[in-house]
């Protein structure tokens, strides 16, 4: 089944874009978007979006169908993992929680309609609203839709013509989404463009760079400071860089009969996206004194694993992945055989899961799809003492803790530079309203008009209500 | 003294060179399973290793099944049959920013092997094709000389191959370490020598790591200096650039050798070899014409169809599938593994981070397995 070529990823590889055609790519954009998008109220493009999100979450939905089709070859997902992995995204975007996204970072639903004033704007005498930039540019990276995804939906809430910018190879999903989006609404969907082109094309940049007012990326910190670098200095820049993320498990957790289900919402967060996010644990750290042994955790999560497989398997992927987990297990296939401070449990014949356990808790980055280490410490002043070398790169600590523990569990992490905590099994899956890497998605994309009023005619403010 | 493993190394080294009729797969077998069975005895690292896998050398019947040990391990284990008062040189992995380096222990029997080995299967590889003797050739050697790096077993392979050559030592090495460990080249020195073959008109043999080539290029570049060695010569390169230079693709690289120093494509060879082992491969025989032309003229655009690494019949390689640790299909990518009867007082079997596709008889490079970053996350170093 071929996409029609709405979108310039659409294009059979062998077209080559070229600078001149980005231009003019971009000027379509900025036309379009004061055509089609730029008087659109908060409330149509709401409806719009959840009603996409809504249809995606349809078996039958016909983007779903393609994305399910044709993602095992073109993504290092199977089919189990990406259904897993769109239905998790799709289900937040809803109405209620596009309207709970603008309200936390806006203050009012409406900041993007025309001005307003919440009740603490009414004290003072003022109001005001949020403009998006008029030209959007992401810079997309990696395989995991769901960041693209998410600035797709926060650009088109901003108001602003976008470019999509993906990895050579890489636009299968955000490029179905886009085509989903042209479906029920395409004179929305002619303000977004999606592009892909080998990274570091400096002739395309400069093209792009130019012509953006805001310019999202993802990327290593030196793709960051790369692109950071070129922009001129009117235009807004918007970073994701490196993360890691951990999982903690608290020993008043650790019953025999609650360490079973701790280690299956474990194996949620290892398996969902092949672990591949930044979201996604690299390492479990376990308590120890509890009454299972960290250990022994290790094991039940390697039986998780096992079973994991047979009903959302990883999928193959290209040899040089497979081959880094094979390297890895060899190093601590020796360490194994010559000290007890280290087992290991894996798939046989295959390299789909990898369970380390290392009496080391130094904390160790994985090699990722579906390899993760358990390491033992004492209490949680431990283990932050062994990720000192990753501190300021936490994204997400997943925690399995007793109800008393977990407030104070976040606090000590918060102050230690953690930007998010959650429940072990939703690490991958963070809320609509999630401040990506401690940041407001939506607030970060936005400049504010502020109007003050003269004190003597209060009445004036009145009309904001 | 070891009896048993000193007698499998006399043995070994008057079979190597009768290699052509002593060494056929069925001497390759009986070989590489009595080897195993003594560095299981002798090899305690490596016995509890094997017994971790549950082999031993009663269980199996074919030299594919011992078990190879990750080069890696080298780093973390002793793995040697010898004791430490037995030791008298290490070779360590190379790489300047490395902590912790492998470590290949040698008694002067083993370094007698080595040297065996690498000589008898250089010999019919780079001097092959020739009208000119080595004695009659001048070696260029563009690393520093034994006493500047003792643990470098590239550079004793080099110092074994001059002292074969019969050349004096200082004048035929051109490296020389600086003060941060880096290893940078005498210029003046090795034009002078350079110019000079130009006169006498004998070929030079220049030996040298990829990245060393590199800096020699970049030198010549930038005094805009074109050689025309003279007809014969020939050069080796071997190895990754490990962050000490630019890096360049094999074919830009060998462009710019032809370029610069007037040596054809078919007269530059590259090799294949580490310190955890004691034989090498190389992806072509100097001067091996049909190789690279067919009838036709030499297409630069298409080397690699042609060319691929081969070990001597003393050592085997297989590119096994990171799945399954199964030989894959010729044609298909996976990690090699080498089964190098020349290692004989450490471990026969080693298992590399190489990612190779089968060839044949042996096997294309593709290059280092990176513990993988994924895209837009990337990892900080392990």
């Amino acid at each position: 089944m071929n996409l029609p070529d709405y979108f310039l990823a659409d294009l059979p590889p062998e077209a080559t874009l070229s600078p001149a055609m980005l231009a003019e790519a971009c000027q379509t954009l900025k036309r379009n978007r004061a055509r089609y998008l730029a008087g659109r109220s908060t409330e149509q493009l709401m409806s719009v979006l959840s009603d996409v999100a809504a249809g995606w979450l349809k078996p039958e939905n016909t983007f779903r169908k393609l994305a399910l089709e044709l993602g095992p070859a073109e993504t290092p997902f199977s089919r189990e993992t990406l259904q897993h992995g769109l239905d998790d995204f799709f289900r937040q975007i809803t109405r209620d929680n596009l309207h709970a996204l603008l309200v936390q970072e806006l203050g009012d639903v409406r900041r993007l309609d025309t001005l307003t004033a919440t009740e603490m704007d009414r004290k003072s005498l003022r109001a005001a609203m949020a403009v998006g930039p008029e030209f959007l540019v992401h810079i997309a990276a990696g395989d995991i839709p769901n960041s693209t995804w998410m600035s797709m939906v926060l650009g088109l809430l901003a108001r602003s013509a976008q470019l999509v910018k993906c990895a050579s190879g890489s636009s299968l999903l955000p490029r179905l989404f886009a085509h989903s989006l042209y479906e029920a609404d395409s004179k929305l969907s002619a303000c977004l463009e999606i592009a892909g082109w080998r990274g570091g094309d400096i002739d395309m940049e400069d093209v792009l760079f130019a012509e953006a007012d805001c310019v999202t990326a993802t990327g290593s910190d030196e793709t960051l400071a790369a692109i950071r670098s070129r922009l001129p200095i009117k235009t807004r820049f918007v970073g994701y860089g490196h993360r890691v993320s951990f999982g903690f498990v608290a020993r008043e957790v650790l019953s025999p009969l609650r360490a079973p289900q701790i280690a299956t919402r474990a194996t949620d967060d290892v398996v969902a996206w092949n672990q591949l996010g930044c979201l996604s644990p690299h390492v479990i750290y376990v308590q120890t004194g509890g009454e299972v042994s960290p250990e022994r955790f290790a094991e039940l999560l390697a039986d998780e694993l096992e079973r994991r497989e047979q009903t959302e398997p990883r999928g193959g992927l290209p040899v040089p992945h497979t081959a880094a987990i094979a390297s890895r297990r060899g190093i601590y296939e020796v360490r194994a055989a010559h000290s007890p401070e280290t087992r290991m449990w894996h798939s046989k014949e295959s390299t789909a899961w990898t369970v380390v356990f290392e009496a080391d808790p130094r904390f160790q980055v994985s090699c990722l799809n579906r390899f993760i280490y358990v390491k033992p410490v004492k209490d949680l002043a431990e283990l932050l003492q062994h990720a000192e070398v990753v501190r300021g790169k936490i994204s997400t600590v997943g925690t399995a803790a007793g109800e008393h523990q977990t407030e104070e569990l976040g606090l000590q992490l918060a102050r230690w530079g953690v930007t998010r905590v959650c429940p072990l099994g939703r690490m991958q899956n963070p809320p609509l309203t999630w401040r990506h890497d401690g940041r407001p998605a939506l607030g970060d994309l936005v400049t504010w008009a502020d109007l003050e009023f003269q004190s003597s005619s209060s009445s004036s403010s009145s009309s904001f209500s | 003294m070891n009896k048993d493993l000193s007698s499998f190394a006399a043995r070994l080294r008057e079979v190597i060179p009768n290699w052509q009729s002593a060494i056929g797969n069925r001497q390759f077998s009986e070989l590489a399973l009595e080897l195993f069975a003594l560095q299981f005895k002798y090899n305690s690292a490596y016995r509890r290793i094997c017994e971790g896998r549950g082999v031993s050398p009663g269980v199996i019947e074919d030299w594919t099944q011992i078990p190879a040990v990750p080069a890696a391990a080298f780093k973390e284990l002793e793995l040697s049959c010898l004791s430490p008062g037995e030791r008298i040189a290490v070779f360590h992995s190379s790489g300047t920013t490395e902590q912790k380096p492998s470590r290949h222990f040698h008694n002067g029997e083993s370094l007698s092997v080595y040297e065996t080995s690498l000589w008898q299967w250089f010999e019919p590889n780079f001097l092959a094709n020739s009208k000119f003797k080595i004695q009659n050739s001048k070696l260029v050697v563009l690393t520093p000389p034994p006493a500047q790096a003792p643990h470098s077993s590239l550079v004793h392979m080099f110092e074994t191959i001059r002292s074969r050559a019969c050349e004096s030592a200082d004048r035929s090495f051109f490296g020389t370490v600086a003060t941060d460990g880096s290893w940078v080249l005498n210029f003046e020195a090795m034009l002078a020598v350079l110019n000079s073959s130009l006169v006498t008109r004998h070929p030079s043999l220049l030996l040298g790591t990829a990245f060393s080539f590199v800096h020699l290029l970049d030198f010549l570049g930038e005094h805009d200096l074109r050689l025309q060695l003279p007809p014969g010569s020939r050069v080796m390169e071997t190895g990754g650039y490990k962050n000490r230079s630019r890096t360049m693709p094999k074919e830009e690289l060998h462009a710019l050798i032809t370029e610069r120093l007037g040596v054809p494509w078919e007269n530059i060879i590259c090799e294949y070899g580490m310190s955890e082992l004691s034989s090498q491969a190389y992806d072509s025989v100097a001067g091996d014409e049909w190789r690279v032309t067919g009838k036709g003229a030499v297409s630069r655009l298409t080397p690699r169809v042609m060319r691929h690494f081969r070990f001597p019949p003393w050592a085997r390689v297989q590119i096994v599938s990171p799945e399954t640790g199964r030989e894959v299909e010729d044609g298909e990518t996976g990690l090699v593994r080498v089964f190098d009867l020349a290692n004989v007082y450490s471990v026969m079997a080693v298992q590399t981070d190489d990612l190779g596709v089968h060839r044949g008889d042996g096997f294309e490079l593709i290059g280092r397995t990176q513990f993988i970053e994924p895209r837009g996350c990337s990892l900080m170093s392990v």
